[in-house]
C-alpha cells in the first residue's frame, strides 16, 4: 500500500467520521421513537428534510442568517414530526400493527410530494458555515464545515442526553419506553410522552437535516431517501432501541460509505452499504447494542 | 381502443406486484422488497427474449424462477428477523437492486445492433410483442390469462391446509409455533412464491413497455406493492383486485385532469384509509363461497359461570 493511498484512505474516514454524525442523529430519531411506541416511523427521514425546507424558505424569503436558519429548520421539523405522530399514530389501532406502519408510509410519500411540488424539484443552496477554512492535522485536511456538522451534532446529542436523564420528561419517556403500562399507572400520560417524544426526535432530525444541507451544500428532495435508509441502517446496526448503538452505528456508516466512496465509485457506494446492512442481519441480527436479538 | 387495452395492461401486472405482496402479508410480514423482485423479473425476462431470443413464456415462467430463487435466497437471512426489522431489511434490499441496475451494464450484439442492460440509460428495446407481430389485445389477453392463473391458484390455496398455515403464522406465531409449524419454512416459502409472482409481474411489465430503467423500480414502487392488498384487506385475492382497480383506474386515470396533485393523493388516501380501515375494504377473515349460502353461525356468548 503507498502512502498517497493510506492518506487518502485517511482523508476519507475522516470525513465520513465527521459527517457519519448527521446519520447517528437519524438513527437516535427512528430509535427514540421505537422505544416508546414499538413502532417504526418510515416518514421520519423525509419529515426531517421537509423541516429543513421550511429553514430553506426563512433563508430565501427573509434573508435570516445561517445559524437561525438552521433553529427554524430543526423547530419546523419538530412540528412536522407532532403532525405526523397525529396523522399516523395516534389513532391507529395497537392491535393492527401494519396500519400505523403503512400510514407512515403513505404519509413519507406525502410529505415528499409536497416537498417535490414546493420546490418544483430544484435544488436550492443552502446556508453553510466555515466553508473555507481548514485546519490540517500533519497531510490529513480537516474541512471547517464538516467540524461545524460534527459540533453542533454532538451539541444535539448532549441536549438530548440532558433531556433524557436530567428533567421529569425524560424520566417519563423512559418509564414509557420500558413498561408503558407500568408507566400509566404511575400517572404518566403516555399519549403526551409519545407526542413529546416525536417532536423531540423532529428537531433531532431537523438538525440532521440541517447539518447534512450545510455539508452538501445545496438542498434537494433526493436527500430524503437516504436519510431514511441511511438512518435504517444505523438502526439495524446499532440495535433498535439503543442510543449508544446509534451513534456508533452512524459513525460506522458514515466511515463505511466515504470509504466505499473511495475505492468503488459513487454509483456503487450505496450498494456496499447496505450489504453491510446484510452481513449484520446474518451475522448478529441484534444489532450491536441490541438487547434481544430479532427482537420484535 | 388502444388506451383501454393498455390501461387493462397496467391493472394486469400491478394485480400481479400485489398479489406477491399478499402473499408475504399473510404470513404477517410487510415486504417492502416486491419492487425489487419485480424489476429482477422484469430484466431476466427482458434479457432472455431480447438477448437471447426466448419465446415470451418459457422467458417469463424462468424470470419468476430466477425472482423466486433470489427471493428464497434474501428470504434467510432477513427472516431471521422480525417484524419491523425485515421492513428495513427489505426496504434496503429493494434500494440495492435498483443500484445494481443502475450500474449493470451487459450488453451483446444481435442482428447488428448492441442490446442488454446499458446503466443509468436503462434496457431498451425489449420488443418480443411488436417483432413476433402481437395484436395489443393478444397481450393484453396474455397478461390477464397470467393474472387470473395466479388469482385461482392463491383462491385455492386460501382453502387448502397451506392457506391456513400461512394465516396462522401471519395471527400468531407462538401460538403457530406451539402446533408444530416450522415459521422459517412458512415465512421463506410464502417470500419465494411472492418472489415468483412479482417476478412474472416484471418479466409482462418489461414486454409491455419494451424500455426499462432503474428509476421505475423505487420506494414508489414498493409502496404500492404493499399497499394493495392492505388496502383492499386481506381477506381474499379480491381485496388486491380491488384496489388495484381503484387507485390505478380511478385515482391516476380518472382523475388525470388534476395532474401532478394526484401523486400527492396517493399518500394521503394511505394515511386515511388506514385511521378508519385499519384491515382494508374487506377486512381481514377469509372469505368462503359457503359463507355466502349458510347463515352465519350465532357462536353463543360466553356465560358466566354462576
Amino acid at each position: 500500500m503507498d502512502y498517497f493511498f493510506f492518506i487518502d484512505l485517511l482523508q476519507s474516514l475522516t470525513d465520513g467520521l465527521l459527517f457519519g454524525t448527521t446519520y447517528a442523529l437519524i438513527g437516535i430519531g427512528f430509535t427514540l421513537i421505537f422505544g416508546v411506541m414499538r413502532k417504526l416511523n418510515l416518514a421520519y427521514g423525509a419529515a426531517s428534510l421537509a423541516g429543513t425546507y421550511i429553514g430553506l424558505l426563512a433563508f430565501l424569503n427573509l434573508g435570516a442568517p445561517p445559524a437561525l436558519v438552521f433553529v427554524i429548520s430543526a423547530l419546523g421539523a419538530g412540528v412536522i414530526g407532532l403532525v405526523v405522530y397525529y396523522c399516523c399514530f395516534r389513532f391507529t389501532p395497537e392491535t393492527v400493527p401494519m396500519a400505523s406502519l403503512l400510514a407512515s408510509v403513505g404519509m413519507l410519500l406525502f410529505i415528499d410530494e409536497v416537498v417535490v411540488h414546493l420546490s418544483h424539484g430544484m435544488p436550492y443552496p443552502y446556508p453553510s458555515v466555515f466553508r473555507d477554512s481548514v485546519i490540517e492535522i500533519g497531510e490529513v485536511w480537516v474541512r471547517g464545515d464538516l467540524l461545524f456538522v460534527f459540533l453542533m451534532c454532538v451539541v444535539a446529542m448532549g441536549v438530548l442526553f440532558w433531556l433524557l436523564h436530567r428533567t421529569p420528561l425524560g424520566l417519563a419517556t423512559r418509564a414509557v419506553s420500558q413498561q408503558p403500562r407500568a408507566a400509566q399507572l404511575c400517572g404518566i400520560d403516555s399519549a403526551r410522552v409519545n407526542a413529546l417524544t416525536f417532536v423531540i426526535a423532529g428537531v433531532l432530525g431537523g438538525v440532521a437535516g440541517a447539518m447534512t444541507a450545510a455539508a452538501v451544500g445545496v438542498l434537494s428532495p433526493i436527500i430524503a431517501m437516504g436519510l431514511t435508509v441511511k438512518g435504517l441502517i444505523v438502526v439495524v446496526i446499532g440495535g433498535l432501541g439503543s442510543i449508544p448503538g446509534a451513534i456508533i452505528g452512524g459513525l460506522l456508516v458514515g466511515a463505511a460509505e466515504n470509504i466505499f466512496l473511495l475505492l468503488r465509485g459513487v454509483t456503487e457506494r450505496d450498494i456496499y452499504v447496505m450489504l453491510l446492512l446484510f452481513l449484520f442481519l446474518t451475522l448478529r441480527p441484534g444489532g450491536l447494542f441490541g438487547a434481544h436479538a430479532g427482537r420484535d | 381502443m388502444d388506451f383501454y387495452f393498455g390501461l387493462l395492461q397496467i391493472f394486469g401486472v400491478h394485480t400481479l406486484l400485489g398479489l406477491s405482496a399478499y402473499v408475504v402479508l399473510l404470513t404477517g410480514q410487510v415486504s417492502m422488497a416486491q419492487a425489487g423482485f419485480y424489476a429482477i423479473g422484469a430484466y431476466a425476462a427482458g434479457a432472455a427474449t431480447a438477448m437471447f431470443g426466448m419465446h415470451i413464456i418459457p422467458a417469463v415462467l424462468l424470470a419468476g424462477l430466477v425472482s423466486a430463487a433470489i427471493a428464497c435466497a434474501v428470504g434467510f437471512p432477513a427472516l431471521r428477523v422480525k417484524g419491523l426489522m425485515l421492513v428495513v431489511a427489505t426496504l434496503a434490499f429493494g434500494e440495492m437492486v435498483r443500484m445494481i441496475f443502475f450500474n449493470l451494464t451487459w450488453q451483446v450484439e444481435r442482428d447488428g445492433a448492441l442490446v442488454g442492460p446499458n446503466g443509468a440509460e436503462g434496457f431498451r428495446a425489449i420488443r418480443y410483442f411488436p417483432e413476433n407481430g402481437w395484436e395489443i389485445w393478444q397481450v393484453t389477453t396474455l397478461i390477464w390469462i397470467f393474472v387470473a392463473l395466479v388469482m385461482a391458484a392463491l383462491w385455492w390455496m386460501d382453502r387448502t391446509r397451506a392457506g391456513a398455515v400461512l394465516r396462522a403464522v401471519g395471527h400468531d406465531e407462538v401460538a403457530a409455533q406451539s402446533i408444530g409449524l416450522n415459521l422459517t419454512a412458512v415465512k421463506v416459502g410464502a417470500m419465494t412464491a411472492g418472489g415468483f409472482i412479482a417476478g412474472i409481474g416484471g418479466s409482462l411489465y418489461a414486454h409491455t413497455v419494451t424500455h426499462i430503467e432503474h428509476g421505475i423500480f423505487g420506494v414508489l414502487l414498493a409502496t404500492f406493492a404493499v399497499a394493495y392488498p392492505i388496502l383492499g384487506g386481506l381477506g381474499s385475492v379480491f381485496g388486491t383486485l380491488i384496489a388495484v382497480l381503484f387507485i390505478q383506474g380511478f385515482l391516476v386515470e380518472g382523475l388525470r385532469f388534476m395532474g401532478d396533485w394526484r401523486s400527492l393523493l396517493f399518500g394521503a388516501l394511505i394515511v386515511v384509509a388506514m385511521n378508519l380501515r385499519p384491515k382494508g375494504l374487506l377486512g381481514d377473515t377469509p372469505l368462503r363461497l359457503g359463507g355466502l349460502r349458510r347463515k352465519p353461525s350465532s357462536t353463543p356468548a360466553l356465560q358466566e359461570a354462576d
